[in-house]
């Protein structure tokens, strides 16, 4: 099963993948994706560019107009913010449609005239498009963004958790942002051929999400993005890869986003698994005696005996539902459920204590 | 050697001036802070409190004026300063424990390419141990309070090991504890001869804890020792007519004499 350009397909979208994901690590947490899926989209016209200026598939070519579209890009998005006012979110969506549809018209324009079909792979990427010899060039640069990364560590984690305080403590923070955008953009571009225009910024967004779920530090998370970025990149390639004729980008996208959804639910301390199981726990610690206390002595802060206490306020000060012990108390005859008063009609419900309630919290020879 | 410029003054501001989309927040500013003392700056919201620690900091861009710190301009003095911004100012869920984040009050001293040593643990360490938090060095900060947040804020100033510390509203949001324990850390600073700026939120124990007052909106109303500037008069072109008094303005620490501001705003209102 292990053919030359199956391991080519593998290695450079372990390349990619890594990438995506250490770099879109610093995206997410900068809440920046917005402006990785600008670089991408509106590297299109420059792909489209590169391709024709190169006559062919100039691997720097095609890198070159990618990034100076992306640049223009990115241009065209503090002008509009600037210059004209307009927010941020709408400045960025208002850049990647344009440059994307640009990028559309380009490329029906250039398949007309010179044939080249291969460029739709550019959309939603293709795993063998990959050549061998494409693959040294790209570890060149992954290499060079990764040795940045690693140079600009403490500048990256800083200006990330405190812009502030960077710049308070001397750092040239616009310069250290401006070079972390390009590396980023450097990593969307570099992935293109592989994931495709439209669905890049999900590599970069996916194993970030999904890594953040597993750690405590950035390093770590940073790391594990990178594994996750390897796997769902090499899954994604090698299974578009058997020649059904499916692009690749979505299905590495299906992959990373996979993860995700793994991650969400089973991490240990943020998982939903997890948060949903502590608080079952939280709920079956809940003492009827417990119970019986904080009603008497919420009737006790009112200075009222026949306050009734709503349902809500009372799960709010335990800490947990308390629903099932509660009827489980109704059942023993200890609580009983006050009538409803306007104007809450229908909602909440309201406990207060009967007298056998009282006598049983005051016995205390008494077992639940 | 640069020419030093006022270097008495620990912190000396002249004409300052910052605008907002062609609207001045802070206009004609001229702060003079002494080595050494505990000083608060108060003022009703939308005075400028928090901008003018960005302007002196160079975080904002002022249209006028200059600073200068220790005489010499802030991009000189970085070592001598150390800043404490607000706590929302922060996204909580970032995944950093509490001893990294104390690391990073250091990442401008440790210099380009190179990775924090075990000196600066090690003084990340002592910083920790001075807020109390060393139990919590490991703990992720998405699960602190607000009082643990805020002291891991000030230990990451306080490793710093600046003459002039700048801290921006620490005592809002926090238990009384954490307070209290706050201004013993930020006393014991000034004892040591620092010099403590602080933006604070609560007139009523400004005379407890400061020995310095700035009185600020837009305009600096008053600044001095507090002894002097704590007045009627002054509170009420500060606060512009809204505050409301209980009793006179007597002795300092008495707690029936002490003002209260009301909840609005003053005439000048942002």
């Amino acid at each position: 099963m292990l053919n030359p350009t199956l391991i080519t397909v593998i290695l450079a979208a372990s390349m990619i993948g890594a990438l995506a994901g250490v770099l879109g690590s610093f995206l997410v947490l900068r809440g920046q994706s917005l402006l990785g899926d600008v670089i991408s989209h509106a590297a299109l016209p420059g792909v489209v560019g590169g391709f024709l200026a190169s006559g062919g598939r100039g691997f720097v070519a095609i890198l070159a107009g990618a990034l100076i579209s992306g640049a223009l890009a990115g241009l065209v998005v503090q002008l509009l913010r600037r210059g004209a006012g307009v927010k941020a979110d709408a400045a960025l969506g208002t850049v990647l449609s344009l440059f994307f549809a640009a990028g559309v018209v380009l490329l029906s324009v250039a398949q007309l005239r010179s044939g080249a079909a291969g460029l739709t792979v550019f959309l939603f990427g293709q795993a063998a498009s990959v050549l061998r010899a494409d693959l040294m060039p790209m570890a060149l640069v992954a290499g060079l963004v990764l040795g940045g990364v690693v140079l600009l560590w403490k500048e990256f984690h800083l200006i990330s958790f405190d812009r502030e305080a960077a710049q308070a403590q001397g750092l040239p923070v616009s310069l250290l942002e401006t070079v972390l955008t390009v590396l980023i953009a450097v990593a969307i571009v570099l992935g293109l051929a592989l994931a495709g225009v439209v669905l890049m910024v999900a590599m970069l967004i996916a194993p970030a999400v999904a890594a953040r779920q597993w750690v405590r530090g950035l390093m770590p998370m940073v790391l594990l993005a990178a594994v996750f970025g390897i796997l769902a990149g090499a899954a994604g390639a090698v299974i578009s890869a058997q020649g059904h004729g499916v692009a690749t980008g979505p299905v590495m996208v299906l992959c990373a986003t996979a993860l995700t959804a793994v991650s969400l639910l089973l991490a240990p301390e943020r998982g939903i698994v997890a948060r949903w199981t502590r608080q079952r726990r939280a709920r079956r610690s809940l003492h009827g005696r417990q119970v019986l206390a904080a009603l008497q002595g919420l009737s006790q802060a009112h200075d009222d005996p026949s306050y009734a206490s709503a349902e809500g306020m009372l799960n709010a000060y335990l800490g947990a539902s308390s629903q099932p012990v509660l009827d489980r108390l109704k059942g023993r005859g200890f609580i009983r459920q006050a009538a409803k008063m306007e104007p809450e009609l229908g909602k909440d419900r309201r406990w207060e204590l009967t007298d056998a309630g009282v006598l049983h919290l005051e016995n205390k020879d008494e077992t639940q | 050697m640069p020419d030093l410029h006022e270097p008495q003054f620990a912190c000396h501001v002249e004409d300052l001036t910052v605008s907002y989309r062609e609207r001045p927040v802070l206009w004609d500013i001229d702060l003079d802070i002494p080595p050494g003392v505990m000083a608060a700056i108060v003022g009703p919201n939308g005075a400028g409190k928090s901008t003018l620690i960005k302007a002196v900091l160079g975080l904002v861009t002022p249209v006028a004026g200059h600073v200068r710190v220790f005489g010499l301009p802030v991009t000189q003095a970085r070592r001598r300063i150390a800043y404490v911004p607000q706590r929302q100012s922060v996204d909580w869920d970032f995944p950093a424990t509490v001893r990294d984040v104390v690391l990073m009050g250091l990442y401008g001293q440790v210099g380009w390419f190179r990775r924090p040593g075990r000196a600066h643990k090690a003084r990340a360490t002592a910083a920790l141990e001075q807020v109390g938090m060393q139990d919590y060095a490991n703990r992720p900060i998405s699960q602190l309070s607000g009082g643990q947040q805020q002291r891991v804020f000030i230990a990451r100033a306080l490793v710093q090991e600046a003459d002039l510390l700048f801290l921006d509203e620490p005592m809002a949001g926090v238990d009384a504890v954490t307070e209290a324990a706050i201004v013993a850390l930020l006393k014991a600073q000034r004892d040591a001869g620092r010099t403590v700026v602080v933006v604070h939120h609560d007139l009523q124990t400004v005379d407890r804890y400061f020995d310095w007052l700035v009185m600020l909106n837009q305009r600096i109303i008053a600044q001095g020792p507090v002894a002097q500037v704590y007045t009627e008069d002054n509170l009420r072109s500060a606060y512009g007519g809204q505050l409301a008094l209980i009793g006179s303005l007597g002795n300092a620490g008495d707690a029936a004499s002490t003002p209260t501001a009301t909840a609005g705003a003053g005439a000048q209102d942002a």
